[in-house]
C-alpha cells in the first residue's frame, strides 16, 4: 500500500514537472526577452506576438482534442487554404462577403466530416486519410485560384482581421481566448472529455463500455475541419488577399506546438494547460528572437531542437524511473526470501 | 500413483535422451510445477495431457530455456545442462512447434525452413537452399513447392514447415504445444503420419494434446499432469481414457466457497440456435434470475465468443435472443448495456481497464451519463462517492480512488473491473474468468460475490477454465468443445469427471442428459 501511495505521488510529480518544466522555461524565455529588448513588454508587441500565429495556435486547440484521441489531423493547413480560396472565389463572384464567409466555413464542416467518415466509419488510419486530404485540399484550393491572389475585401471585412476590436484585442484573439476557456471546459471538466481520454487510451476498452466511439471520432474530425476553415478566413480577413498557398505548411507548426506541451503521440494524456504554455512558449520564442534580428531560419531550427527535447526528456525520464523500479522491485523481492 | 511404471522402460528402447528429475518452479502465488520427473526416449511420442494451467506450458518452457527451474535438473544423454534461452535449446537439438504456426508469409517455403541457421555466409546460395529444402521434404514425403511463398499455405502444410524446419536443425527432440487445435481431420491424419515418420527416425516427441482420443491415437506413453504434479506416467498399452480423465480432475474442492441454495427465478434469458461463423454453433440455453449458469470448456472451445456474441460486441451470424421475453438483436455494447447485459472480460489489460486512468473514471465508464450535469459536464463528486461506495463494498485495497488502475494488484484491478459493471446495475453479468490470475483472498472474495448477487436476483453466467470453480459455484453447467454445445449439466449430475469427459469430446455420457 504504501508502494502505491509513493508511486501516485511520482506520477502526480512526473505530470507536474512537465508542465513545470514549461512554466518555467516560459518565464525564462520573458525574463531574457524583456532583458535584451525593452519594446517586448510593450502592449503592442504583445499583441502582434499573438496576432502573427493566432490562426495556428487555435487551431492547435482541436489538434490537442484530435492527437489525445490517439489520431492525427495532417490535412488543417490545406483546410485553411481552401476556405481562405473559397471565400475569395466567391467574392469574385460577386456574392456578398459575409455570405462567401458561411460558405468557407461549410466547406469546413463538409471537409471534416469527409475525413471523419474515413476514419470514424470505414476505420482507416487517420495519417493516410488526413495526408491524402493534405494534398487533396490544397489542390482543390489551387483549382479555385489557380495563380491568381484575390483581395479587394470589402474595408470593414479588413478591419476585423487587422484592427482591434474590444480595447486592444482583435477580433481573432478574443476567439482564441474564448476558445481556450471552452476547450479545457470541454477537456477537462465534461463527459466528451473523459470520452476522449479514455479512447486515445485504449479504444477497444471504450467499446467494451458502450462508448459511442465512431461518433465521437466524428464529432473532432468535423470540428478540426471546421476550425481550420475559421482559421483560414481569419487569415484571409487579417492580410486582406487569398491565394492558393494560403496555410502552407502550417500542419507542422500546429503539431509541433501540441506535442510540446506534453501531450503523447500515442494519445491518451496530456492537457490544455501544458499546450496552452507551449504556445506561449513558441509565440514568445519567435517573438524574442525577431526582435534580436535571429533570421526565420534559425528560429525554426531552434523551435525543432525544442520539439526534440520534448520527446527525448519525458521518455528518458520515465525509462530511468523504469528502472530504479526495478532495482527496488528486486531488493523487495530478495528481501522477503 | 503409478510411478513404479515409469522405471520399466520398454525393452527396445535406449537410455532416454531428455530426463527431468525433481523438477519445481513457483510463480508468485502458483506452484506451477512441483517436483516434476519426466523422461524422453528416442523414438518415442510421448503424450503429456492435464486441465489448463496443469502446468504443461510451464514445462515446456523449462525444456525450451524460457523458464529456469527452482529446483530440479535437467539430463541430455545422461549429462546435465543449463538451458538459458531457445538459441540454447536449439543447440542441444530441442525444437519447438505451437497451435499456431510460426511462419514469415513473405518468405518461401525453404527460407521459412532455413530461418534460424546462423551458418550461412554472407552470400545466400539459393541453389543449394532450395535442393536442401527439397530433400528434407521429399525425407518427410512432404509435396511443396519450396520456392513458394509461405502466404497461402493451409495450417497442415504450415506445420509441415515448421517440422522440416526443426529436422533441418537436426532436431532430437521435438516438443508439440497442441499441434492439432486448429487442424481438420484430415489435416491431423497427415500431421500424424509426419509424426510417426519423425518417431521411426529416432526423435524424442513430447506431445501436447487437449483432444483425448487424438492422445491415445498416438502416444506410445502418457503422462499427466494436475496443479504442477506429475500425476501418472504409463505406457500406451496400459491406460483407459476413463483412467486419463480421473487423473486429470481429481482436485480438491474443499476451499472452495460453494453455492447456495438458491431458488431459481423466472426467465431471463432464453437463446436459441446462436450461430457464428468460425466460432460456434447451434447454442441453446436457458438463464433465470437468481441462476449461476457455468460455462466450463478447455482452451479453444470458444466460450468467451459466446460471451461476446450475448454482449453484442462481436454479434452473432443468426440465432434467436430473447431477453426478458423481447426477442433482442444485439449489435453493440451500449445496447447491451441499455437492456442490463453486462459483460465482465477476462481480458482486464486490453479489453477491461483504461490501466493509466483512475479507479473513479474507470468505475464511471459505461454509466457517465448518469454522471453528467444537462450541459454535459461530469459530476466529479458524484463520481468520486461511487468509486468510494465500491472501494468499501469490494474492499479495493487502495490509497485513494484517484490512484490509476496499472498500480493496483491484479486481484484489485479485478474489483475496480466488477465495481464498473456493478454500477451499472446488470440484470444479466456475464462473467469470463473472474478468479484467473488473482490470489487466494481476492478468489474467495468474488466467490462470495457471485453468491449475493445471485441472491439479489441477477442471472449470471460463469464462464471459467477452472474446474472446481463451475463446479462449486453453478446452478447448471454447460460445456462448450471448439465452438460446439456438448450438453447442459444440472448441479446433481455434474461431476469433474463427465464435465472433462465432455469437454475433451466423449459426448455420448453429455448428450444423453441434454433438456
Amino acid at each position: 500500500m504504501s508502494r502505491s501511495r509513493r508511486s501516485l505521488l511520482e506520477n502526480l510529480e512526473r505530470l507536474k514537472s512537465w508542465e513545470g518544466f514549461l512554466l518555467v522555461l516560459l518565464l525564462v524565455i520573458i525574463i531574457g526577452n524583456s532583458l535584451n529588448s525593452p519594446a517586448y513588454l510593450s502592449v503592442n508587441n504583445w499583441m502582434n506576438l499573438f496576432q502573427l500565429s493566432i490562426e495556428k495556435v487555435i487551431v492547435a486547440l482541436v489538434m490537442a482534442f484530435i492527437i489525445i484521441n490517439a489520431e492525427i489531423d495532417l490535412s488543417v493547413a490545406s483546410m485553411m487554404g481552401l476556405s481562405a480560396c473559397t471565400l475569395g472565389w466567391f467574392h469574385e463572384q460577386g456574392v456578398p462577403i459575409g455570405l462567401a464567409f458561411l460558405i468557407g466555413l461549410m466547406v469546413g464542416v463538409l471537409g471534416g466530416a469527409f475525413n471523419g467518415f474515413w476514419i470514424a466509419v470505414v476505420g482507416l488510419p487517420s495519417l493516410v486519410v488526413t495526408l491524402a486530404m493534405l494534398i487533396g485540399y490544397r489542390g482543390l484550393a489551387r483549382v479555385l485560384l489557380e495563380d491568381r491572389s484575390i483581395g479587394n475585401f470589402p474595408n470593414w471585412f479588413d478591419a476585423l482581421g487587422q484592427k482591434s476590436l474590444i480595447g486592444p484585442f482583435p477580433l481573432a484573439l478574443i476567439l482564441f481566448f474564448a476558445f481556450v476557456v471552452i476547450a479545457i471546459i470541454i477537456l477537462h471538466y465534461s463527459g466528451f472529455g473523459r470520452y476522449v481520454y479514455v479512447i486515445g487510451n485504449n479504444r477497444e476498452v471504450a467499446r467494451y463500455s458502450g462508448v459511442k466511439v465512431r461518433r465521437v471520432k466524428m464529432s473532432l474530425f468535423i470540428a478540426s475541419g471546421t476550425i481550420a476553415a475559421l482559421a483560414g478566413l481569419l487569415f484571409a480577413a487579417r492580410l486582406g488577399a487569398v491565394r492558393g498557398d494560403v496555410g502552407l505548411g502550417f500542419e507542422l507548426d500546429i503539431i509541433t506546438i501540441v506535442l510540446l506541451g506534453g501531450v503523447s503521440i500515442f494519445g491518451g494524456s496530456g492537457s490544455l494547460y501544458g499546450v496552452l504554455l507551449s504556445i506561449l512558449i513558441v509565440l514568445n520564442l519567435r517573438n524574442g528572437m525577431s526582435l534580436a534580428n535571429i533570421t526565420g531560419h534559425v528560429q525554426t531550427g531552434v523551435i525543432g531542437v525544442l520539439l526534440i527535447l520534448s520527446v527525448l526528456v519525458p521518455n528518458m525520464v520515465s525509462r530511468a524511473q523504469d528502472i530504479l523500479n526495478r532495482h527496488r522491485l528486486s531488493r523487495l523481492q530478495t528481501a522477503s526470501e | 500413483m503409478d510411478n513404479n511404471a515409469q522405471q520399466k522402460p520398454s525393452p527396445q528402447l535406449k537410455k532416454p535422451i531428455l530426463e527431468m528429475r525433481r523438477i519445481s518452479k513457483r510463480f508468485d502465488m502458483t506452484q506451477a510445477l512441483d517436483d516434476v520427473s519426466l523422461e524422453l526416449n528416442p523414438g518415442e511420442i510421448h503424450a503429456l495431457v492435464g486441465e489448463n494451467g496443469a502446468g504443461k506450458s510451464t514445462l515446456i518452457k523449462v525444456v525450451t530455456g524460457v523458464h529456469r527451474p527452482d529446483q530440479g535438473e535437467i539430463l541430455l544423454e545422461g549429462k546435465p545442462v543449463h538451458i538459458h534461452n531457445s538459441q540454447e535449446a536449439q543447440a542441444y537439438g530441442i525444437a519447438a512447434i505451437y497451435q499456431e504456426p510460426m511462419v514469415y508469409p513473405d518468405l518461401s517455403v525453404a527460407e521459412n525452413i532455413f530461418i534460424s541457421h546462423r551458418d550461412r555466409g554472407p552470400v545466400m546460395r539459393w541453389r543449394k537452399m532450395y535442393d536442401d529444402a527439397e530433400a528434407i521434404l521429399a525425407k518427410l514425403d512432404v509435396k511443396l513447392d519450396v520456392r513458394q511463398p509461405a502466404r497461402g499455405l493451409t495450417l497442415a502444410a504450415q506445420q509441415a514447415v515448421e517440422i522440416a524446419k526443426a529436422i533441418s536443425l537436426q532436431v532430437r527432440i521435438l516438443i508439440m504445444d497442441e499441434p492439432t487445435a486448429s487442424l481438420s481431420a484430415h489435416e491431423v491424419t497427415q500431421l500424424f503420419r509426419l509424426v510417426r515418420s519423425l518417431r521411426s527416425q529416432g526423435v524424442a516427441i513430447l506431445f501436447i494434446g487437449h483432444r483425448l482420443e487424438e492422445v491415445l491415437e498416438i502416444s506410445d506413453r502418457v503422462t499427466v499432469l494436475r496443479d504442477g504434479k506429475l500425476i501418472s506416467s504409463r505406457p500406451r498399452g496400459e491406460v483407459t481414457s476413463e483412467q486419463v480423465i480421473r487423473d486429470m480432475v481429481g482436485r480438491q474442492i474443499d476451499d472452495f466457497f460453494a453455492k447456495g441454495e438458491a431458488e431459481r427465478g423466472e426467465m431471463l434469458m432464453s437463446v436459441r440456435g446462436l450461430n457464428k461463423e468460425f466460432a460456434f454453433s447451434d447454442i441453446n440455453f436457458d438463464v433465470n434470475r437468481g441462476e449461476v449458469l457455468g460455462f466450463a470448456g478447455l482452451i479453444g472451445s470458444r466460450r468467451t465468443d459466446v460471451g461476446l456474441a450475448l454482449f453484442g460486441v462481436e454479434p452473432p451470424d443468426s440465432g434467436e435472443i430473447i431477453f426478458e421475453g423481447k426477442e433482442q438483436d444485439i449489435r453493440s455494447a451500449e445496447q447491451a448495456l441499455q437492456l442490463g447485459i453486462a459483460y465482465v472480460t477476462e481480458d482486464r489489460r486490453l479489453l477491461g481497464l483504461a490501466m493509466p486512468m483512475s479507479i473513479i473514471s474507470n468505475i464511471s465508464l459505461p454509466t457517465l451519463r448518469k454522471y453528467l450535469t444537462r450541459l454535459g459536464l461530469l459530476k466529479q463528486g458524484d463520481e468520486f462517492d461511487t468509486a468510494e461506495e465500491y472501494r468499501h463494498r469490494l474492499s479495493i485495497r487502495t490509497p485513494s480512488v484517484r490512484v490509476e488502475v496499472d498500480k493496483l494488484s491484479g486481484g484489485n484491478q479485478q474489483k475496480v473491473m466488477l465495481s464498473k459493471w456493478l454500477n451499472a446495475q446488470p440484470k444479466l453479468l456475464i462473467l469470463d474468468e473472474p478468479t484467473r490470475g488473482i490470489d487466494v483472498g481476492a478468489k474467495a472474495e468474488v466467490h462470495h460475490m457471485i453468491n449475493d448477487l445471485a441472491a439479489q436476483g441477477l442471472g449470471i453466467i460463469l464462464i471459467s477454465s477452472d474446474l472446481p470453480e463451475v463446479l462449486a459455484m453453478s446452478d447448471r453447467i454447460l460445456v462448450m468443445r471448439e465452438g460446439k454445445q456438448m450438453g447442459v449439466f444440472e448441479r446433481e449430475e455434474a461431476t469433474q469427471e463427465n464435465i472433462m469427459t465432455a469437454a475433451m469430446g466423449q459426448n455420448q455420457a453429455a448428450l444423453e442428459i441434454q433438456p
